[in-house]
């Protein structure tokens, strides 16, 4: 069957970088949805379902990450992930 | 560096450039502790008390201001490797003015419950909630890793998924005694309450900070018990997963050893019967094969 995938481009806008809380915050967005979503720096790819490979990420704030979804409800996956980065994760 | 804020008519303000009533230091130099030192007349030690990670929370009356010093999380990087440390902050409440003096930035004032705040004493209470409700977010993240490193353990032979779980354990041996300090603190914030100048309104909300407080703490001791106790069975967990690929190694030089035996007996340059028949070859072969099927049968004979 053919997946969807969609691609997005975010900045990590936080002070702090992508740091404990905003990891976990994306996590269990993804896992609301049933795509798959990778974040890709220009050094590495992370699954986003992963909070092991998320927090080794490091993205420093201003950091450019691509976000991928590839499933039946990529475009909602990633409207919600631009939306959680946009509201600085739900933190404040 | 300093950040200013003000805050006036239940209202508060950021980065103001001037008139603001509310001083953010985060970090202070060396020329920022001695003018805080000089003009506010913070005393030094106390000073020293907010940036010293290892510092106890704590409270002091001095005759201007009442220093208050609590713990509150660390910012997390990905090079602590899963060890989530503590640091403190200072604040330095006066009649007319809060000194906050930060060991790194974190964002201040943010989030809802700074959207009205009535007074400096308010104010003080609201940041130390926000340093719980960090710690909670903390927990909240412990608890997903932990998760995740046991689901890594269940396949895993390498110690380093131990390791990782081993450094959660002690980051939570830190938060309880962080948290622990914090409510003694908020204890002596309610005792002392009629000298900092709360209102019943501001008493209502130390009681609400006591249970925050408590909760979290139960949280994160919850969090270590399991740890703790769980971690004798995950070190087998990784010991029996070595086990069981040593046992996968084993089968496969037994069913290879048997096999090279048969042929290296016919391989010896001695003369044995039927040496030069032309169908040694094949015959050789079928010795060989039946050694392995041999090995098979006598494995499952004895159900190893």
């Amino acid at each position: 069957m053919f997946k969807r995938s969609v691609t997005q481009k975010v900045v990590v806008a936080n002070a702090a970088g992508l740091h404990a809380r905003p990891c976990l915050a994306i996590v269990n967005t993804v896992r609301r949805f049933k795509s798959r979503v990778e974040i890709r720096t220009d050094r590495e790819v992370v699954d986003a379902n992963e909070i092991l490979q998320l927090m080794s990420l490091g993205a420093a704030e201003g950091t450019e990450l691509v976000l991928t979804a590839t499933g039946p409800d990529a475009q909602q996956v990633i409207a919600a992930l631009v939306d959680l980065f946009a509201n600085h994760f739900g933190l404040y | 560096m300093l950040q200013l804020a003000r805050v006036v008519n239940g209202v508060i303000t950021r980065n103001v450039e001037s008139d603001g009533n509310v001083y953010v230091y985060v970090n202070p130099s060396e020329a920022e502790r001695k003018y805080l030192a000089e003009t506010f007349k913070l005393d030094e030690h106390t000073l020293n008390s907010a940036l010293d990670p290892d510092e106890q929370g704590r409270m002091e009356f001095e005759p201007e201001h009442v220093a208050i010093i609590f713990k509150r999380p660390h910012n997390y990087s990905s090079e602590e490797e899963f060890v989530f440390r503590v640091t403190s902050a200072g604040l330095f409440l006066f009649q007319d003015k809060l000194i906050v003096i930060l060991s790194e930035s974190v964002p201040m004032f943010e989030g809802k419950a700074f959207t009205r705040i009535s007074s400096l004493q308010e104010l003080v209470l609201k940041i130390v909630y926000s340093s719980i409700a960090h710690f909670v977010g903390h927990l909240k993240v412990i608890n997903a890793v932990s998760e995740s490193l046991e689901d890594q353990i269940n396949t895993s032979m390498q110690n380093k998924y131990l390791l990782d779980l081993f450094s959660l354990e002690k980051s939570l041996v830190y938060y309880l005694n962080a948290i622990n300090s914090n409510s003694k603190l908020i204890e002596r914030l309610k005792l002392s309450a009629a000298k900092i100048g709360f209102t019943a309104e501001n008493i209502e909300f130390i009681d609400d900070l006591m249970i925050e407080n408590s909760q979290c703490y139960e949280q994160a001791s919850i969090y270590s018990n399991i740890l703790a106790s769980m971690m004798d069975a995950r070190a087998s967990i990784v010991s029996n997963n070595l086990n069981w690929l040593m046992k996968t190694l084993t089968i496969i030089t037994i069913a290879i050893m048997l096999p090279t035996l048969v042929v290296s007996i016919f391989s010896m340059n001695v003369e044995f019967p039927g040496r030069t028949h032309p169908s040694m070859f094949w015959i050789v072969l079928f010795f060989a094969t039946v050694s392995v099927f041999m090995v098979r049968i006598v494995w499952l004979w004895k159900r190893w």
